[in-house]
Formats: C-alpha cells, sequence, structure tokens
C-alpha cells in the first residue's frame, strides 16, 4: 500500500484530507506541526510528503530543506496559504517536487499525488521514444501519431497536449496540470480554453474510432484510458 | 608649495563630493516620502470606497448561499441535498475566484508581489496566447488574429504578460457579440512597445473609459450579469503598473474599443520595427 505523510495543522483541514486518501485506497499518517512531521518524516519510509507552509514553531519549508539536506529524496508535494505567488518558487527551490494552493480541490491534490507517484516509479526507466495506448502510437523522436495504423496529423501544441495525456494515461488530470505543464502557465483564465482545445484533439483522436480513449471526468479534468 | 594646494584642491573636491552626495541622497528620500504620501492618500481614498464594493461583491454570493443552504436544510431529500452541495461548491469557487483576484490586486499595487525579469519573446509570447485563445473565439463565433512584429524583446516577466493578455482577452470573448473581430498589434514604438487589443464591439463610452480599470466596474449595472470576478481590468492596470508599463482604453478604428498597452523595453534588446 502506498503510504503518505501529511504535514498540516488545521486539523479538520487535515482529517478530510485523509478520508479522501484513505477512500482513494492510500494509507496516510497525520502530523499537526513542524517538529513532530520532520521526526515522522525521518523516521517513515513514506512514498510521498504532503507539507503545508504555514506551520506552527518550523515551517514546512524549513522541514523539506532539513529532509533534503539530510539526502531524503520522498517526492513532496507543498501546500500554501492562498495566493503568496512567491511561494511556490521558494517551495519548488528547496526541493519540493509539486505546489498546491489553498483552499485547493481535493481532486486537484489527488490528481497531483497521482502524477507525482507515477513520475517517480517511471523514474529510472530511461528516455522513452514510444507512448502507446491501446492502439494510439505516438513516436516522439519522428513526431509520428497514428491510431489503428491510420496517421493523425497534430499542431506542436497538440502533440505536447496528447504526449502529457499519454505519459498520465489511466489518471485524471486538471485543466490546470495542462495549463502549467502544456502551456507553462501557473494561472486559471476565466476562459475555457482548456476545454476546447481537448475537444479539437478528441476530434483527431477519437471521432473516426469505436472507442473513445480521452474521456472527462465531470467537475475534475480528464482522463485518457481505453475503457469508458 | 604645490603639493600643499594640490592636498587643499583634493580636499576640497572630497568635501565637495561628500556634500553633494549628501545632497542627492536626502533629495532622494524626499522625493521618495513624497510619493509615498501621494500614494497613502489615493490608497485611503480608494480603500472605502473598494470596501464597499467588496462587501456588496461577497454579500450578494453569501446572501445565495444562505438562502440555498438553508432551503436544503427544510426538506429530507437527498437528491436535493446533493445538487444544492454542487450549487454552493461552484458559488464557492467564484468567490475564490473574486478573494484570489483581490489578493493578487492589493499584492500588486503594494509592490509586494516579486515581478521575475528576464528577457521576453514578446512576440512568441503573443503568439502563442493567441494560439490558446483561438479555439475559444472561434467557439463563440468570434475571429481572433494577431498583427505582431517579429523578434520583439522586452524585460519583463512572462507571467505577468501572459496574465495581462489572458485577462484582456477573457474580457473580449465576454463582450464582444458574436461575429466580431478581435484584433491583437503588437509594435516597437522607440523604447516602448505598443500592444493594442481592439474589436469590433460596442465600445465603452467615453465617460466610463476611466473608471472600467476601477475594481468592480461593469458596463451593466446588474452586475451579476455577466459573471466574472469584476476584477480583471484592474488587474491588467496593476500588472502593467508592475512592468512599468501602463494601459489605456479609446476608441477602435474597428469600431469598438481599442485597449492599448504601453511598455518598456530595454532598448538594446528592441529590434527593429518590421517594414
Amino acid at each position: 500500500m502506498v503510504k503518505l505523510l501529511i504535514i498540516e495543522d488545521d486539523e479538520a483541514a487535515a482529517g478530510s484530507l485523509k478520508r479522501g486518501l484513505v477512500e482513494a485506497g492510500y494509507a496516510v499518517e497525520l502530523a499537526h506541526d513542524g517538529e513532530r512531521g520532520l521526526q515522522q518524516a525521518q523516521a517513515g519510509d513514506h512514498d510521498l510528503w504532503v507539507i503545508d507552509i504555514m506551520l506552527p514553531g518550523r515551517d514546512g519549508l524549513s522541514v523539506l530543506k532539513t529532509l533534503r539536506d539530510q539526502g531524503r529524496r520522498t517526492p513532496a508535494l507543498i501546500l500554501s496559504a492562498l495566493g503568496k505567488v512567491d511561494d511556490r518558487v521558494e517551495g519548488l527551490r528547496v526541493g519540493g517536487d509539486d505546489y498546491v494552493v489553498k483552499p485547493y480541490a481535493f481532486d486537484e491534490l489527488l490528481a497531483r499525488i497521482e502524477a507525482l507517484l507515477r513520475r517517480v516509479r517511471s523514474f529510472g526507466s530511461g528516455p522513452e521514444t514510444m507512448l502507446e495506448l491501446a492502439d494510439l502510437k505516438m513516436d516522439l523522436l519522428s513526431r509520428n501519431v497514428t491510431r489503428g495504423g491510420q496517421e493523425i496529423d497534430l499542431q506542436p501544441r497538440e502533440f505536447r497536449l496528447l504526449e502529457y495525456l499519454m505519459r498520465h494515461a489511466g489518471q485524471v488530470v486538471t485543466r490546470t496540470m495542462l495549463l502549467e505543464n502544456v502551456w507553462e502557465y501557473f494561472f486559471d483564465p476565466q476562459t475555457n480554453v482548456v476545454d476546447v482545445h481537448i475537444s479539437r484533439l478528441r476530434q483527431k483522436i477519437d471521432k473516426s474510432f469505436a472507442t473513445p480513449l480521452l474521456h472527462t471526468v465531470r467537475g475534475r479534468g480528464y482522463i485518457l484510458r481505453p475503457e469508458a | 608649495m604645490f603639493g600643499v594646494w594640490l592636498s587643499l584642491v583634493l580636499l576640497l573636491c572630497l568635501l565637495g563630493g561628500v556634500a553633494g552626495f549628501w545632497w542627492l541622497q536626502r533629495r532622494r528620500q524626499q522625493q521618495k516620502e513624497a510619493l509615498l504620501r501621494r500614494q497613502l492618500v489615493s490608497v485611503t481614498q480608494s480603500s472605502r470606497q473598494t470596501g464597499d464594493n467588496i462587501a456588496h461583491d461577497l454579500r450578494t454570493p453569501l446572501t445565495r448561499l444562505r438562502a440555498d443552504v438553508e432551503d436544503a436544510l427544510r426538506h429530507d431529500d437527498s437528491e436535493m441535498h446533493r445538487a444544492t452541495l454542487e450549487r454552493v461548491l461552484d458559488e464557492i469557487q467564484n468567490m475564490q475566484n473574486i478573494v484570489n483576484a483581490l489578493l493578487a490586486l492589493s499584492q500588486a499595487e503594494a509592490g509586494v508581489m516579486r515581478v521575475r525579469k528576464k528577457t521576453v519573446d514578446l512576440s512568441g509570447l503573443l503568439e502563442e496566447l493567441i494560439e490558446l485563445y483561438i479555439p475559444s473565439a472561434e467557439e463563440r463565433q468570434l475571429t481572433l488574429q494577431g498583427r505582431i512584429a517579429p523578434n520583439l524583446n522586452i524585460e519583463a516577466d512572462r507571467q505577468l504578460l501572459a496574465r495581462i493578455f489572458a485577462n484582456l482577452f477573457d474580457n473580449e470573448l465576454k463582450y464582444v457579440p458574436a461575429g466580431g473581430t478581435i484584433l491583437l498589434t503588437a509594435l516597437a514604438s522607440g523604447p516602448h512597445v505598443e500592444i493594442r487589443v481592439e474589436d469590433d464591439g460596442p465600445g465603452i463610452p467615453v465617460e466610463m473609459r476611466d473608471k472600467i480599470f476601477e475594481r468592480f466596474a461593469r458596463l451593466d449595472p446588474s452586475r451579476t450579469l455577466s459573471g466574472g470576478s469584476g476584477l480583471g481590468l484592474s488587474l491588467v492596470k496593476a500588472f502593467a503598473q508592475l512592468l512599468q508599463g501602463e494601459v489605456r482604453v479609446v476608441e477602435s478604428s474597428l469600431g469598438g474599443a481599442a485597449f492599448i498597452l504601453t511598455l518598456p523595453a530595454s532598448a538594446a534588446e528592441l529590434s527593429k520595427p518590421s517594414p
């Protein structure tokens, strides 16, 4: 079972988060202040840490920095207070792997935890040159995309979008994740820009085929997978 | 004798230098203080009005939330409860957007938002943003076009620049009626770059042209009609100022509104405008 440690001082928020993550199939340990969080992180063999920045006593950035200085490479997702713009850069600088702003949507956090865990698992397997899902094939070197042997013509951005979805196949990705990773924008426009790009991509990869691969998960985001 | 004179002259130069430096420092300090005083006065004046608007804009969704939840509690219907919770979540998201925008705005206006300036390929960024928005524009039967001079490089923060244009495009997509055209033009003009975002929509009446950059200002007095936080253009203005630029709105030759953003570009980085 995948083990998570959540260091978060707001007990009510931490409790709801724990319930949601346990329901999603994770084993979850909680710590409510920085000192104890640090001790638990040092003592445990967690697969991922979720660390709030604002903690009583020792703040989350200092906890993470200490852990990194000790050579611990467990992936860390940072939670920050609303809108502190610099926290993202600061958090990633001390060794955070991803970053979510409070108040967050549970689904956003869950999707990012899953993406991080997957990134760690695929680490070291060498650079991939070919991505495959059912009869959809993506050659990253020749930039050739085919489905059922039939060539699909994609714009450069559509290629990056599909590549990201393929790398996270079977897993929900949110609009914010797509904006950050495919377009490199760290803010959410008011217009549904991502949705329209997704529906264009869907036209190209799904329209003339019997089984759709790109699915909308209502209220959460998108998922690329062979079954509905 | 010459040595004595030389020492005397050197001493005088040194004293003059020290005095000059002190005088310059003091003048800078005075200018800074005057600027701070002016900013303080303007902040106090605007903050009362802003407070009223924030209260209004947060009280409206709060009223709706409260009525909705009370209604649900009076009934014992799990399907209805679920529908209520979904509406509550949407409403929370709206309020969160307003609070986030307000926070960004006050950080930008107070100058505490960190600006990470680097050389940005503005031409490339604008092409990218147009590419990002074209499908959404087409979905609304709008034509979005760019006429962007090549190789416009400026010293700026890429994320802030992108947020400025995303906000302007969000605004255009909301207000330009179907069938309309939105045009973005970017060119070098002396030590600046000038970027226009204009349309053939209904335009903005002269008396409203300064007001639309104020918080929660909407041309439509019913306020709730268009959705959105009512802070998009205020953010555009605050971010432009953070980048030592400015934004104004005039009438477009296309017939609608033209937002003109002027940003400084370091002359060395700036290429010649294309012929």
